[in-house]
């Protein structure tokens, strides 16, 4: 294997693995939200987060390039700031993140729904506080379903695709990921590597699904 | 009833006439988007032939000709991938139909001059566009101009390679590449772009765009046609409003 593809494969699981971090603690906490709570909106707020997973994956691109792009909202205050993030490895990140945070939530959100209240309701009575109620009795509970959720949210932004190019471009060394590589690769007619990329793509994903599918399957023994 | 036959009996002669007006499938480099729109509308007045238009950069359409997409005729931005459909060619019909430029440009709310490309190398310019220098026909054009003049190997980081050289120019106008090197015709297509150095032609490389008729396509008969009309005086006309030169010369089968 050359050092190229290695490196590709090695950044896009880094990559993946970051953006699963960051859709971690907004995805727990909207799918804690949607299944405990009711306010205004919320009808919204579900089919936004359940957006990406619906739309073409170029489209949400394309809105990540808007807004983070210098002359969008979010890019233009963020390059006053000294930051960039459109064609570099944070953009790569942000919408692995983005396509990745639906299936979090779908996920989490059912086994916060699967939560006993009972459970919850006695620790009150014990004294605990909501804080310590959510750390020690929701949340331990509803673990294996976060994990599922982060698995499927990790293997979806190892495969993501569409908003990447867009706002990330296939720039060597930089923002080539697996997904945008075997693409690269094949318009640049470097089929070997394209199929090295695809055996690659085809190991990772075959692993994630089966540690999602265990982690599921363990919820049932 | 009669009349539900008499309708069946004019929907099949309308769908017959119009099977008479048949499809000519066109692959056409993405830099010639908007002038074979508009010779797409003449055509469709001057023939009974319908033009359609499958446009993008010549190396993805150079692929999807060798994987066995049904097109008729082909127009590359460069020799290297109407080479690479050489065995798909019906022999005799490829011609050097059009020329063209690079140019470098920049936003159109950073505007700005450049004496040279050497204006690249400006902190200014962050990230420069252009297609993917290893296939796609202007990104190799813009390599070969930038290592011609000493630039490529300092300028490599600043790269952002991109799947076409319309990519290339959107890249610029969004205001996510400082610069972009494209050709001179895309200039005038771009509404947030602005023009900051034309690469005279004896800079850049020779950018002919080669034409030929397929053999896997469904209409050869109408793929010759389509190519003599873009030869015409009145196709001309209009490539030449557009901005580019007319090769016109023998076919360039083979050059490398």
């Amino acid at each position: 294997m050359s050092p190229e593809i290695l490196e590709i494969a090695v950044f896009t699981v880094i990559a993946a693995a970051a953006a699963t971090v960051l859709m971690l603690v907004p995805g727990v906490a909207i799918a804690w939200l949607l299944a405990r709570r009711q306010f205004p909106g919320k009808a919204i707020v579900e089919t936004l987060v359940s957006l990406p997973l619906v739309m073409p994956p170029v489209a949400t691109g394309l809105l990540l390039l808007w807004l983070l792009g210098r002359r969008g909202p979010i890019g233009g205050l963020l390059e006053r700031a000294g930051v960039e993030v459109v064609f570099t490895p944070a953009a790569v990140v942000i919408a692995m993140a983005i396509m990745g945070l639906p299936l979090l939530v779908r996920t989490a959100r059912a086994g916060f729904e699967q939560v006993t209240h009972r459970y919850e309701q006695m620790a009150e009575t014990l004294g605990a506080g909501p804080w310590r109620v959510f750390s020690t009795v929701t949340l331990p509970l509803a673990s294996r379903n976060i994990l599922a959720g982060a698995t499927l949210g990790f293997s979806r932004a190892l495969g993501e695709f569409g908003a990447t190019i867009v706002v990330a471009g296939s720039i060597p060394g930089r923002t080539r990921t697996l997904a945008v590589g075997i693409f690269s690769f094949t318009e640049a007619g470097q089929d070997r590597s394209a199929a090295i990329l695809v055996a690659i793509s085809v190991a990772i994903a075959f692993a994630a699904v089966l540690v999602s599918n265990r982690l599921a399957g363990m919820r049932d023994a | 009833m009669r009349s539900l036959l008499l309708a069946l009996i004019l929907a099949t002669s309308a769908a017959s006439a119009s099977a008479q007006q048949r499809e000519v499938l066109v692959s056409a480099a993405s830099s010639l988007t908007d002038v074979l729109q508009q010779l797409a509308v003449l055509y469709g007045q001057r023939s009974s032939d319908r033009l359609v238009l499958n446009l993008a950069a010549s190396n993805t359409l150079a692929r999807q000709v060798a994987a066995g997409a049904r097109v008729d005729l082909f127009v590359s931005a460069d020799d290297a991938q109407m080479d690479a459909v050489a065995a798909d060619l019906i022999p005799g019909t490829r011609v050097d139909l059009l020329m063209n430029q690079l140019a470098i440009v920049v936003p159109d709310d950073r505007p700005a001059r450049f004496t040279s490309a050497r204006d690249l190398l400006g902190s200014g310019i962050r990230r420069i566009a252009m297609g993917d220098p290893a296939a796609v026909p202007a990104g190799v054009y813009a390599r070969t101009y930038l290592q011609k003049a000493g630039l490529w190997e300092t300028l490599q980081p600043k790269i952002v390679p991109v799947g076409s050289v319309r990519l290339a120019l959107a890249a610029v106008e969004s205001g996510a590449a400082d610069a972009a090197l494209v050709y001179m015709t895309d200039v005038a297509t771009a509404s947030r772009a602005h023009l900051a150095y034309a690469v005279p032609a004896a800079e850049g490389p020779r950018i002919v765009y080669p034409a030929a008729v397929l053999r896997t396509g469904r209409n050869p008969e109408g793929a010759r046609r389509l190519l003599a009309f873009l030869r015409s005086a009145e196709a001309v006309a209009v490539f030449r409003r557009a901005g580019f030169g007319i090769a016109g010369g023998p076919a360039g089968q083979g050059t490398p």
